[in-house]
């Protein structure tokens, strides 16, 4: 029977994909006559809205694995993602943490569908295939596993009455007061004749819509700025929220007001956090309290590495 | 002990010697808590660890910059929860068996038995009260470690002014006096010598206070004290100076005090000269080597004079006068009625106007010292020349009643030093004779630092010194009391088995004379309020802070109660 090893260095290695960024919307989708207004920033308006949740997850490989093989060695991995939410209460001014679920996989290229053996610390994985051989694969499954996790417990608020707004882009375009935050810009959305007015836009301050994407993806989305630029580039402080397109134009527009004028109130300072402004405070807690709860990267790493070891 | 607050921190290392305690969200903890925790010790079953709180702290997790504060406390955009925990140090481990509580065991408050265990109150043969813990229960020492049979002695420091040596010590004393049925055989006909040296404070121990409510007096009971004065005590006072044949007490506020004086007799006969020498500057001259000379030969030479009763006159034995005699003045002979006679015939010995010293008087010193010598007595003859006077004898009776207060509040610092140096002697020198423990005497010394100072000599430090060493197996107790203990000498602090400290200067409190305190204690005591002290005794690894209650008795004459004055009648 082949035999699964855990491999000997460290999980990190070679995990430097960034899957988030593969969301791409189509060249040519974008549509910046939504909004019936000049192209000029526009002041965001707080409506007071009471319950705002910030939902977010976080993963982390814990081990690479390789299933020995007589045809050759099938690669796989250990991964662990944690998804949660921070409620805040903008009326009681408070923010709780709830929903934390962690989950564990065992992820397999090729169709093969890892069996591990009992762990310590009540340490479990639900095994998963992958069926073409694309190691990438591994970790995007991981990925994927998290993004529905979070998909599913941004739904559950939004529906629960709360604006939601969901680390990265929306994963589940559905009709409810949730918006999808991305803090980072890898390429402009904007054509060039509206290009300027990112230098324009202030602190507070939001683009008109626009929208991107085509079909079940079709979504609105807008920049915001969530601090003032102070001597930075004109994409210091900016961050790009979307929106389902089914809410319709004005609902988003709505929303758009709202987190113009909102989200800068939990932006992080550059002092504490390296990713200021953009990576916002509950969200920054609640990373922080996830990976926590993820456990012990070290202890876990033993755990597999003496199952595996004794299975032999 | 069903009292659950919390469960041992696991994020930090335990250890035999202290572990923290998360606390539950709706239990507390304060400062001077007791806890219990047990352990499961594989193969060995249950181990209890008993502790007592020495810090409480509070922090909100989550935040990892000061600033967090705002966000989570004002704003709440940030989640974040207040932890609250407390620091605990061991107190004990039953059964002996040394391990760390484990992380995540149940504390509980320790209540009952457990809190006796956590004290060692179930161990002390004699557990004597000496205050209220938090929990307003009793806190006990035992008292085989003060009345001599395991230890003796007991020091009190803390600055003045917070009323707290003087009052703890007294408040102890009621204690003993008050609850015979621990005290036992040790109480029977103890005795109590108190100094008063500041104010009048300690003369209406036996005056109801009219201060005292019934809240006190509930905290007395639960000590097992009936809350009233001192029952039995003797009030002393030295006469007024300049107040001619009539011994007049030197007070201001209380007349019904006895007035105590010593004949030339007595001291002659007590040797109680060199109690007239005790700046610590006088040893190193020869001045002390004098007055030994001068002391003996006065032994030698005085004889009773019929008619004068307790004076004397100086003849040369020689001349065949045996102790005891009686001798009628010849015409012009100098009869000793004081202590300004004694020096005037002391300088006919010493000090001739024509003529050279007398050698058996003075042995070889230069002239010098014995122009120091007479420049001492002269000075102690204006300072406390009015204790001495012949006439009937007044000396202190120190079994008249069970505390004897002595008020030196108004004598000069040589005279407070002589009146103390000689009723030192005088309660030492009685045990000495008897070689018996019981019963007990008690000295109770403020301001220990003058008597028996770090550095110098003087007869009194010896003598306190030899009480400290000695005085525990002959039955004599010092309670002495200082500012600062790091001012007096250590042969005297360090036989004190029982140490207690009130608040102390921030400064004096880093000092190692108070290492038996814990970091976090010794912190707490600049704060510490009145009525509250850190006492240590043997039995106890960590010292316990308590609160004694407000005494019942007066400590100013304001405070008298009404239909108690001592005025009344008059």
């Amino acid at each position: 029977m082949s035999r699964l090893f855990v491999e000997g260095w460290m999980p990190e290695y070679g995990a430097s994909v960034e899957p988030d960024e593969d969301l791409r919307a189509a060249e040519g989708s974008v549509d910046v006559e939504v909004e019936d207004r000049q192209w000029e920033p526009i002041v965001g308006i707080d409506d007071g809205i009471p319950k705002v949740a910030f939902v977010d997850g976080v993963r982390r490989i814990d081990a690479r694995l390789l299933l020995d093989e007589v045809v050759g060695p099938v690669p796989g991995i250990c991964g662990t993602y944690a998804v949660g939410a921070v409620l805040w209460d903008r009326v009681e001014r408070s923010s709780e943490v709830v929903g934390e679920t962690v989950a564990r996989l065992a992820v397999l290229t090729g169709g093969n569908v890892p069996v591990l053996p009992p762990l310590d610390y009540g340490l479990s994985y639900e095994g998963v295939s992958v069926p073409d051989d694309d190691p990438a694969m591994l970790v995007r499954t991981v990925q994927i596993a998290m993004r529905r996790a979070e998909a599913d417990l941004a739904e559950e608020l939004a529906q629960g009455g709360y604006f939601v707004v969901a680390d990265g882009p929306l994963h589940e375009p559905t009709e409810t007061d949730k918006i999808g935050y991305i803090k980072s810009h890898s390429r402009m959305y904007l054509p060039e004749e509206q290009a300027p007015i990112m230098g324009q836009l202030g602190a507070a301050e939001r683009t008109p819509l626009f929208t991107i994407g085509e079909g079940r993806l079709r979504r609105y989305s807008w920049y915001i700025r969530l601090a003032d630029r102070t001597g930075g580039h004109s994409w210091s402080g900016i961050a790009r929220c979307e929106a389902s397109a089914g809410l319709g134009a004005d609902a988003v527009a709505r929303l758009a007001d709202r987190s113009a004028a909102v989200l800068p109130s939990v932006a992080s300072e550059s002092h504490i956090d390296p990713r200021a402004p953009q990576n916002l405070v509950p969200i920054a807690a609640l990373e922080s309290d996830l990976r926590h709860r993820m456990g012990d990267s070290g202890l876990v790493l033993r755990a597999l590495r003496t199952a595996l070891g004794e299975a032999a | 002990m069903s009292d659950t607050v919390g469960r041992v921190l696991g994020s930090q290392h335990t250890s035999t010697r202290e572990f923290r305690v998360a606390i539950g969200d709706e239990r507390y903890l304060q400062l001077d808590d007791l806890v219990v925790v047990a352990t499961e010790v594989p193969g060995k079953g249950e181990v209890n660890t008993y502790g007592v709180v020495t810090e409480v702290e509070a922090v909100y997790e989550g935040a990892s910059f000061e600033s967090d504060t705002f966000r989570i406390a004002e704003q709440g955009s940030m989640p974040g929860v207040a932890v609250r925990s407390a620091q605990v140090s061991v107190t004990r481990v039953d059964p002996e068996l040394w391990v760390a509580p484990n992380p995540g065991g149940l504390v509980e408050r320790a209540t009952g038995a457990a809190r006796d265990k956590a004290l060692y109150t179930d161990e002390m043969g004699r557990p004597l009260p000496v205050g209220l813990g938090r929990d307003g229960l009793p806190v006990y020492v035992d008292l085989d470690f003060f009345d001599g049979r395991k230890g003796g002695h007991m020091s009190v420091s803390g600055i003045s002014g917070v009323a707290t040596k003087t009052s703890f010590a007294l408040f102890f004393l009621r204690m003993l006096t008050g609850r015979s049925d621990i005290v036992g055989d040790a109480g029977r006909n103890l005795r109590v010598l108190v100094f008063n040296v500041k104010g009048e404070d300690l003369l209406w121990l036996d005056k109801h206070n009219k201060d005292f409510s019934q809240d006190d007096a509930e905290r007395w009971s639960a000590l097992g004290v009936d809350p009233s004065p001192f029952p039995s005590v003797s009030l002393w006072a030295p006469p007024r100076p300049r107040s001619g044949d009539v011994a007049v007490p030197d007070t201001a506020g209380r007349q019904d005090v006895s007035v105590f004086a010593w004949t030339p007799r007595e001291f002659i006969d007590e040797g109680l000269l060199r109690f007239l020498f005790t700046d610590a500057s006088d040893t190193r001259n020869q001045v002390s080597f004098i007055a030994e000379r001068v002391e003996a030969q006065l032994r030698r030479y005085a004889v009773d004079v019929t008619g004068v009763p307790g004076g004397v006159v100086l003849r040369d034995p020689a001349e065949g006068h045996g102790s005891g005699s009686l001798v009628t003045p010849n015409r012009g002979e100098r009869v000793i009625e004081s202590l300004s006679d004694l020096s005037d015939a002391l300088e006919e010995y010493i000090d001739p106007i024509d003529g050279e010293p007398d050698q058996r008087w003075t042995g070889r010193v230069q002239a010098g010292t014995v122009s120091a010598f007479m420049r001492r007595f002269a000075a102690a003859v204006v300072r406390l020349g009015h204790l001495i006077r012949a006439g009937e004898s007044r000396r202190i009776d120190r079994s008249a009643a069970q505390v004897t207060v002595v008020g030196i509040q108004s004598l000069h610092d040589l005279g407070q030093r002589f009146v103390v140096g000689a009723l030192l002697r005088e309660a030492f020198a009685e045990k000495e004779g008897s070689g018996q423990r019981f019963p007990l005497s008690v000295v109770v010394l403020d301001e220990l630092n003058k008597y028996a100072p770090r550095d110098g000599q003087s007869p009194i430090k010896d003598m306190l010194i030899d009480i400290a060493q000695r005085g525990r197996s002959l039955g004599v107790l010092l309670v002495g009391a200082q500012q600062t203990a790091s001012r007096v000498a250590p042969e005297v602090l360090e036989n004190a088995a029982l140490r207690v400290t009130g608040r102390l200067d921030a400064a004096e409190a880093e000092r190692s004379e108070y290492g038996w305190m814990l970091p976090s204690t010794r912190a707490r005591a600049r704060l510490l309020k009145p009525g509250t002290m850190v006492v240590s005794q043997p039995a106890i690894p960590v010292p316990l802070v308590v609160d004694f209650p407000f005494p019942p008795w007066a400590t100013r004459k304001e405070e008298v109660a009404e239909g108690d004055d001592p005025f009344e009648g008059l």
